[in-house]
């Protein structure tokens, strides 16, 4: 357990040195100056105050490791930068676009992790059938279209076709509905993104649990509980498929990093105001603090969310105590 | 290994299905010069043309040929994905093989990399480094290999770590066998499988990045690309050009994906037969 401890913290310290450096080191170890490495673009004029300031601001003045303290006690403080192009602090613009993406994230996360479960569990206990045959045909078939091309379909089909479904934004602007239409209007405005998200994910989950499930089914004690008399639903959940979702538990942090990816594109084809959509804004202006600032805050939730199952792994799978 | 690769492959439907259509779009991309009716680089005929025997799919915003640069781009893409999977399982095997020989410290930091890289989503990495550096197909080839080799090298680092401890490898070293020869002659086919299938899904994720970050305007603008394809397309929606200009990129993305992807299992069934649909059930 220790060992296991040890390694956890090592990667997790790894990870934010490798966020530093990409955050604080590189710029500062680019040919020409941190200072235009970061703010360049054609939107900007610099001017001799702005530039005195940014240095200023950033102890681009001081040596490079009062440089470093400075921006750690930034970090510290929740500080991650200004964006000059949206005049305004990167934390509050992540912080105004970070509930969108919890919600479409989270729900989508939830959802596609039950029907990949479900679908997993049923096709992997026909194998070979032909409720096994044709879902895993499907599943791979939907596994091989990027979230970027879902996107696109349903965006062009449900919004442009047929104009059921609003094509921008996560409620409708300027209405004055409180209450049960509000939630309405939110809801309306998910569906597509998450419908689309979520599609995009379940294959993953589908064929991780599927072939899990196949090795399990396999082992002995399945065939005891068989033997037992035990009905077919609880071998399949309670018995196989409580050992079968272990591969998919350590996976968890690494679906997050899938999510956040497929959420940055979904969210830019619907326009839907998250994480993601910022981003897409951040890339067009050349907005350098502002992907630095999405870049920490998806890092740390990411790495919060790894934190969280490897605390929980003991209670989900039991054994690990007595492996080390 | 008792297994045959190729005999199983070929009885492998969604193995042959995949490899069929791979094969297909890289006859298509190799000859790209030859299949394109036009420069996709040039002006060929005013913009907004409908389909025509002339421009099979028409003309785009700027009266370029859009089938022209459809295939132009398919090469893009197969071309992205082939250097990535190479660069990134070369990395992954050369850093796996000598974390399992050397052991120690080594063993331990090279691994703890990579559980790290597990944890950072890609894609802000390389918005990141695309936007310090000129975002040219060079850099991005070489960042993206650069944080995708961990999951080879986690494979390959248990497999030899397995393999040093068979009986067959230390009776080839004591019968005096050079390191160089027990890794040609033994580990090297053992670890085939693991190499074949983290190159295929290399390659996917690499040309899925490749689209995505030129959809997102992140890549190098002069060359041509899906992705670059589908956000202008994206962008001229209201004149209908859904049909001849936007699904087409899509269609031929989502096919290169599929084609790997049912590679990909095909391989992971060969290599663990206990995953074959054909295998009896034991209950």
């Amino acid at each position: 357990m220790r060992k296991r401890a040890v390694k956890m913290v090592a990667a997790y310290l790894l990870t934010i040195l490798f966020l530093l450096f990409l955050n604080f080191l590189l710029p500062r170890l680019l040919p020409g100056d941190a200072i235009i490495a970061m703010y360049s673009g054609h939107e900007i004029a610099m001017t001799e105050e702005m530039y005195a300031e940014l240095v200023r601001m950033h102890g681009l003045d001081l040596p490079l490791h009062e440089q470093f303290l400075a921006y750690i006690t930034q970090l510290a403080h929740g500080d991650l930068g200004y964006s000059y192009i949206c005049h305004a602090s990167t934390a509050d613009l992540i912080m105004g676009a970070l509930p969108w993406t919890l919600l479409l994230v989270g729900t989508s996360f939830i959802l596609s992790a039950v029907a990949g479960i479900v679908l997993g569990v049923e096709s992997s206990w026909r194998r070979g059938g032909r409720f096994d045959e044709a879902l895993l045909t499907f599943m791979l078939l939907l596994d091989g279209i990027p979230s970027i091309a879902l996107g696109i379909i349903a965006l062009t089909v449900f919004c442009l076709y047929f104009g059921w479904f609003p094509s921008a934004g996560a409620m409708t602007p300027y209405s004055s509905v409180e209450g049960i239409g509000h939630i309405k209007d939110v809801l309306w405005h998910l569906v597509l993104p998450l419908a689309t998200l979520t599609l995009s994910m379940i294959p993953g989950d589908y064929l991780l649990i599927r072939n899990s499930m196949m090795l399990t089914i396999r082992e002995p004690y399945v065939l005891t509980a068989r033997a037992k008399g035990i009905k077919k639903r609880r071998i399949k959940y309670l018995h196989a498929a409580r050992n079968a979702i272990l591969p998919f538990a350590t996976r968890i942090g690494i679906r997050l990093a899938y999510l956040i990816t497929g959420a940055l594109f979904i969210e830019t084809i619907f326009a839907y105001p998250g994480l993601g959509l910022l981003t897409y804004s951040a890339i067009s202006n050349r907005d350098l603090p502002l992907m630095q600032g999405i870049l920490t805050v998806s890092v740390l939730m990411v790495l919060l969310i790894n934190i969280v199952v490897d605390l929980m792994y003991k209670k989900i799978d039991p054994r690990v105590e007595n492996a080390y | 290994m008792h297994i045959k690769p190729f005999k199983e492959f070929k009885k492998d439907k969604i193995g042959v299905a995949g490899l069929m259509l791979i094969l297909l779009l890289i006859t298509t991309a190799i000859l790209a010069p030859v299949i394109a009716p036009h420069d996709p680089w040039d002006y060929s005929a005013p913009a907004f043309q409908p389909p025509s025997w002339e421009h099979p799919l028409g003309t785009n915003d700027i009266g370029y040929d859009i089938y022209s640069e459809l295939v132009w781009s398919l090469r893009t893409s197969i071309l992205f994905g082939i250097a990535v999977a190479a660069i990134a399982c070369t990395i992954g095997l050369v850093l796996g093989v000598s974390a399992a020989l050397i052991g120690g410290m080594y063993d331990m930091v090279v691994m703890r990399i990579a559980d790290a890289l597990l944890a950072i989503p890609t894609i802000m990495i390389l918005i990141l480094i695309a936007a310090y550096f000129k975002p040219s197909t060079t850099v991005l080839i070489i960042a993206l290999s650069l944080v995708l080799w961990q999951t080879t090298a986690r494979g390959v680092r248990a497999q030899t770590l397995s393999l040093k401890t068979k009986l067959y490898v230390k009776a080839a070293k004591n019968a005096g066998a050079p390191t160089s020869y027990i890794m040609y002659r033994h580990v090297m086919p053992e670890l085939f499988p693991l190499y074949a299938m983290g190159f295929v899904t290399k390659a996917r994720i690499a040309v899925f990045m490749e689209a995505g970050l030129s959809f997102l305007g992140i890549f190098d603008p002069t060359t041509k690309s899906l992705g670059i394809m589908m956000s202008y397309a994206m962008r001229y929606l209201y004149l209908d050009v859904w049909f001849n200009w936007l699904l087409p990129p899509v269609i031929a993305l989502s096919l290169l994906i599929i084609s790997l992807g049912f590679i990909s299992y095909a391989i992971e069934e060969i290599f663990d037969p206990r995953l074959r649909r054909n295998n009896a059930t034991p209950i």
